[in-house]
């Protein structure tokens, strides 16, 4: 559908996160997935779709059924924009933890 | 930011992106007030007259479109509504029940604006030929979403002079 809708875009919205919840505990279809929400079948399919076209969900045809998998791969994205600030974090409080060593030690 | 924007036809089902440069919540309200949609509604050249609209499930946007030499007796049914990022509606009262489809919107926020993804399912891949012959539908459903984003630069413009 577009190319620029991102792995954070796809994770932005609240329904598609749930949809991402339940197919990673367990891969069904549409209809099943749609029971979940107070929502038409539909909507729930646009939000499939989306996920779909981000790679996030792979659709596999078991039988007459097409069943949604989850493909988390892409999520690592979001973990590495994650754990730039997570080192960033790290750094800091290495500094405030040994800044504190320090100002005890002047103390003594 | 264009790139956002996208149409894609799978067999009976057509699905456009728009990436419209205003609020959420008023792209929100120019689809669901009368006074802002007879603005933009429908293809170029024409022109729309509200009846009644009630934007709840279950209920009605009755409304006759003018364009193309004609009147074209219009209902809508609302069939979800959630204010402000989701609404669903299906297109009745067509003189052909065929023709018929229903549309969902999806209104998310991304960087301060809107992104618009609508999905229309129709009956079957046929309808919609056969509704692109006799009047342009695939056309005429481009035309309005560009009507929708220049109302929306037109308001924009507005509320700038204002300040």
């Amino acid at each position: 559908m577009n190319p620029n809708r991102d792995v954070f875009q796809a994770i932005a919205d609240p329904t598609r996160r749930a949809i991402i919840h339940l197919v990673s505990q367990k891969p069904q279809n549409v209809n099943s997935l749609a029971d979940n929400f107070n929502m038409t079948r539909q909507a729930v399919s646009l939000h499939v779709k989306i996920l779909t076209e981000c790679g996030l969900i792979n659709i596999k045809q078991q039988g007459r059924e097409r069943v949604c998998e989850p493909q988390l791969d892409k999520l690592i994205e979001v973990s590495g924009w994650v754990d730039q600030y997570r080192k960033f974090w790290d750094s800091k409080l290495d500094s405030l933890e040994s800044y504190l060593v320090k100002i005890q030690k002047k103390k003594k | 930011m264009e790139e956002y924007n996208s149409f894609k036809q799978e067999d009976n089902i057509l699905t456009h992106t728009r990436i419209l440069d205003a609020p959420r919540d008023l792209v929100w309200e120019v689809w669901t007030t009368p006074e802002h949609i007879k603005e933009w509604w429908g293809p170029n050249g024409f022109s729309l007259t509200t009846q009644s609209m009630t934007v709840k499930t279950g209920e009605l946007w009755d409304f006759i479109m003018h364009g193309m030499g004609r009147d074209w007796d219009n209902k809508i049914e609302y069939v979800e509504v959630k204010r402000p990022s989701l609404l669903t509606y299906k297109h009745t009262g067509a003189e052909n029940e065929d023709y018929n489809f229903t549309v969902s919107v999806l209104f998310e926020e991304v960087d301060g604006k809107t992104l618009l993804t609508m999905q229309s399912v129709f009956k079957s891949k046929a309808i919609i030929e056969e509704l692109n012959i006799k009047v342009n539908a695939i056309e005429g459903g481009k035309q309005t979403l560009n009507r929708l984003e220049n109302y929306l630069k037109l308001i924009k413009a507005e509320n700038n002079e204002l300040k």
